[in-house]
């Protein structure tokens, strides 16, 4: 999906040339800032669907948030586990936190892509969400379990 | 690649192609399911931190007037970038609020 966007990016006869006008404040030429007017305008398409995806991660991120201020703050505490519940709420926090850090990275790296018709970069974040949500879920499992044969 | 909402009855095809309304109306609708996203969690928080939750009510209502701005083609990164951003603080924000918020009350909860 990804890689078909980017292939239709690069081939895609909708790229308008930069305004001649533009170029004239390009006086620093760093290569390692990343200018937001370098390459040429994309297909307004691919810019839309890049802030999708990103108001997506955001969206997620705002439900870690949430899920772990619920664990927190509603769920009552396990038994002969007092730090149960802090313990699976701050990772979800700290994941919630950090997503959208990460998913703005990607959609400027995206845009980026898009503007120079290179081809998009393969993304980490749905690989670090999985694997985040696996390890807490199993804590969760693990403290629960031991709450209950504790105190028995 | 062609749209169902493409109108191929315009003159100017080219900029209907490049800027199709569907496309336009789905980044409308994420933004207003982002904007719906900030407004019930601070409806949620209201209740037991009322300045946290108005913030985060703020926060919401402010997203939703970001999606109804079209983003216009120009330079990539002025309109379209600062709203992102303006997103990406406010989620980052709340985070870290939660995370403070929760590191103190365990840490209370576990000296007596």
């Amino acid at each position: 999906m990804r890689g078909d966007s980017a292939m239709v990016a690069r081939n895609c006869p909708h790229h308008v040339p930069r305004a001649a006008s533009e170029g004239t404040d390009n006086v620093v030429s760093d290569p390692a800032v990343n200018r937001p007017d370098e390459g040429t305008e994309p297909d307004a398409r691919f810019t839309m669907a890049n802030e999708r995806t990103f108001l997506a991660w955001a969206r997620t991120s705002l439900a870690l948030v949430v899920g772990g201020l619920a664990v927190a703050q509603l769920l009552p505490p396990f038994p002969r586990v007092p730090w149960g519940r802090s313990a699976i709420a701050t990772p979800l926090i700290l994941l919630g936190a950090i997503l959208p850090v990460l998913s703005y990275l990607e959609w400027r790296a995206n845009q980026r892509a898009l503007r120079l018709g290179a081809p998009l970069g393969r993304t980490q974040l749905p690989k670090v969400l999985a694997a985040t949500i696996t390890v807490i879920a199993l804590l969760a499992g693990a403290v629960d379990l031991y709450s209950r044969v504790a105190s028995r | 690649m062609t749209e169902p909402g493409a109108d191929a009855g315009e003159p100017s095809e080219d900029m209907e192609a490049g800027d199709p309304a569907l496309a336009r109306e789905r980044t409308e609708l994420a933004w207003t399911r982002s904007s719906l996203a900030f407004l019930g969690v601070g409806a949620a928080i209201l209740k037991s931190r009322p300045a946290i939750g108005i913030t985060v009510l703020a926060i919401g209502m402010v997203v939703w007037l970001l999606g109804r701005v079209s983003p216009r083609p120009g330079p990539a990164g002025s309109l379209g970038a600062r709203r992102v951003l303006v997103v990406t603080v406010a989620v980052t924000g709340l985070g870290l609020c939660a995370l403070v918020l929760t590191l103190a009350t365990s840490s209370r909860g576990l000296r007596p």
